[in-house]
């Protein structure tokens, strides 16, 4: 008779195409977070309107909530298995949302492979048609509509958030890097 | 605390990624443990899991079957109590691999990450 009754289905563990690490948490930690309230600006990228105010304040790692507003148009993926085994799953074609509504989103922003910013966004959205969904959002191809959205930024000061290859996963991921590391 | 306010301050910020296969909720417990935050709350969370499991009101809870299931909203903290135990709670929506979105309570030990987990966490300093 088992101890506790399985109140929840067992986990399934997926085996990924590579050797798993035995850190399974990385984390780094500053002293204090600064926190920025930034206005995403109409007609923008949403990649644009995030990345480059912070940019110019030298801001190149945050955590962002989304706080929620209208997009003229915004485009997300979902993650079904990769029917081409390199990975377990595998971003699907850009979905259009139309004309729709950023209910809840979180970002992050760190550096890509190339040294450029990237930002990784989920967000659950009403599409134009009324529909709810949710997903990964495409940033470069998402217009951010008439009225400016607010976004709660909080700054990573003392660390970086670098996009590296994760041979376990077969596939780049962001992490926390120390400045200067590889 | 009086009248249900905790009056406080934030302390240190942490960003983490968590790897595949280990359990969001008891994730965001032992990244707490590794920092020695005591008490914190979700600054900003997304990623995927394996297949969600959600605490239903009745006791039951509701499967949402992946790989993968993508977190879109996640909200919570994490406290510990008089005994030393750390618990978090955490509580969000999920889009399934159509892009259906479900939500709820994130049943610990039940929501396998799949293949990333990003998490910020802010400390959270009662007076």
């Amino acid at each position: 008779m088992p101890i506790h009754p399985a109140a929840h289905p067992r986990p399934r563990t997926l085996v990924h195409p590579g050797r798993a690490a035995p850190v399974r948490i990385h984390s780094m930690e500053s002293p204090h977070a600064r926190h920025l309230r930034l206005m995403l600006e109409p007609g923008r990228s949403l990649h644009a309107a995030l990345v480059e105010p912070l940019a110019r304040r030298g801001i190149a790692a945050a955590s962002t909530t989304i706080l929620g507003g209208g997009f003229a148009q915004l485009f997300y993926c979902v993650a079904p298995p990769d029917p081409q085994g390199r990975a377990v799953i595998a971003y699907s074609d850009p979905i259009d949302a139309g004309a729709a509504t950023m209910i809840f989103g979180n970002a992050t922003i760190g550096r890509g492979l190339t040294g450029a910013v990237l930002v990784h966004c989920h967000a659950v959205l009403r599409t134009g048609a009324g529909a709810m969904a949710g997903g990964h959002i495409l940033p470069e191809r998402s217009i951010v509509g008439p009225a400016p959205i607010p976004v709660l930024v909080t700054v990573i000061e003392d660390f970086e958030i670098r996009q590296t290859h994760d041979p376990e996963t077969n596939i780049a991921l962001f992490q926390p890097r120390r400045r200067g590391d590889d | 605390m009086t009248e249900g306010v905790e009056t406080g301050r934030m302390g240190r910020v942490a960003y983490a990624r968590i790897a595949p296969n280990e359990d969001l909720v008891v994730g965001v417990e032992k990244l707490c443990l590794e920092r020695g935050f005591r008490h914190a709350f979700v600054r900003g969370a997304l990623g995927s899991l394996v297949d969600a499991v959600l605490a239903r009101a009745d006791g039951g809870h509701q499967q949402i079957a992946g790989p993968a299931v993508e977190i879109v909203s996640l909200a919570g903290e994490v406290r510990t109590d008089a005994t030393g135990a750390i618990a978090a709670r955490l509580t969000g929506v999920v889009a399934d691999p159509e892009g259906r979105v479900h939500g709820g309570p994130f049943v610990a030990g039940a929501n396998p990450v799949c293949m990333t987990f990003e998490v910020t966490l802010e400390e959270w300093l009662p007076d």
